[in-house]
């Protein structure tokens, strides 16, 4: 009798699975393969041909490897890119969009800066506030395992969704030019979008990197930010 | 004798089909689908776990170690209900692939 168990642990030694998945994939493999002899020994073909036959099934058992990695791992990748992106880089979206509507209901005015066509208004107590939501969304990102570039994603993720929104403006301009039948200047839009985008995507979006930069420091290496999924 | 990559796109398709019937374990999974396709599809051991693996992530399968009639433990695996309700549209879509291509096949022989 072969010690299908031994033969399969010695050549999948090195899968990165959790000791009990680990162990469980090993027997299965195992199971198959002396299923596999012993339907062949059933057929005539000596012993040691069929275990010789079943192994080599198997082929390259480096891809083997990777491809039930990939295979067991896939949810798991999921999963931490939800709790090391999405989640954080909502809380802080949120939360920063919530402390604009506070200040605006407070009746807060922007402080314009230069004059003119050109003016570009700041809300300072938002910008005061966004390293803070920065900094917040950073930490629960590195709290769940995030790497340095995750958690700075997720700090500056409102002014990516900002960003985003404002990129709509040109296709919707553009389907509103064709319902409409009249002509959109995409100079004026592209003129205000600039304008308005240092005051609502560049300055926030700084504002917010400090905060995900000063966490990053005070965080120091932690030894989850190594363990990068993404980012 | 069926190309590689066309047999990888129906691998779904016969687990989740031949899983209809009852639970079974990897081999004997293996065994099924080859019989019935009279060979024309063969899963080998790289290809057949990752994909019972995948399935099992997405909650379309589950395995669960049983102990059958020789004593032997084998890692059952079973249609979940999801799986159930995935085969539907994945048989589908492969039925109106065939029937589109006989359908070619009657055209370039009209």
């Amino acid at each position: 009798m072969r010690d299908w168990q031994a033969l399969v642990e010695q050549r999948l030694a090195a899968l990165a699975l959790g000791p009990q998945e680990k162990t469980e994939v090993i027997a299965e493999v195992a199971a198959h393969l002396e299923d596999t002899c012993e339907a062949m020994v059933k057929q005539g073909i000596t012993e040691e041909e069929a275990v010789q036959r079943a192994l080599s099934q198997a082929g390259n058992w480096r891809e083997l490897k990777r491809k039930i990695l990939l295979a067991k791992k896939r949810g798991h990748i999921m999963q931490k890119r939800f709790r090391q992106l999405w989640v954080p880089g909502f809380l802080t979206l949120i939360l920063s969009m919530l402390f604009l509507t506070v200040v605006q209901r407070l009746g807060l005015r922007p402080r314009i800066v230069s004059s003119g066509p050109d003016a570009i208004s700041l809300y300072m107590p938002w910008l005061a506030a966004l390293p803070l939501f920065g900094a917040i969304g950073a930490y629960i990102s590195s709290r769940a395992g995030g790497s340095r570039g995750t958690m700075l994603f997720a700090s500056v993720f409102p002014a990516v969704a900002l960003m985003g929104a404002f990129l709509l403006m040109f296709p919707i301009g553009l389907a509103l030019e064709g319902v409409t039948g009249r002509h959109i200047d995409f100079g004026i839009v592209a003129a205000t979008l600039l304008r308005d985008g240092i005051g609502w995507l560049v300055a926030p979006g700084a504002a917010l990197l400090v905060g995900g930069f000063l966490a990053q420091l005070l965080l120091g290496a932690r030894p989850s930010s190594r363990d990068a999924a993404i980012g | 004798m069926i190309a590689p990559g066309i047999k990888r796109g129906t691998a779904e398709l016969a687990v989740l089909s031949v899983l209809e019937d009852g639970p079974l374990h990897g081999y004997e999974m293996a065994r099924r689908i080859e019989e019935q396709t009279q060979g024309a599809l063969r899963f080998t051991l790289a290809s057949l776990y990752p994909l019972l693996y995948g399935l099992e992530k997405r909650g379309w399968v589950s395995g669960a170690w049983e102990t059958g009639q020789t004593g032997r433990r084998r890692r059952c695996y079973r249609l979940t209900p999801l799986g159930r309700k995935k085969l539907k549209p994945i048989r589908e879509e492969w039925e109106e692939l065939f029937r589109a291509l006989r359908r070619l096949h009657k055209v370039s022989h009209a």
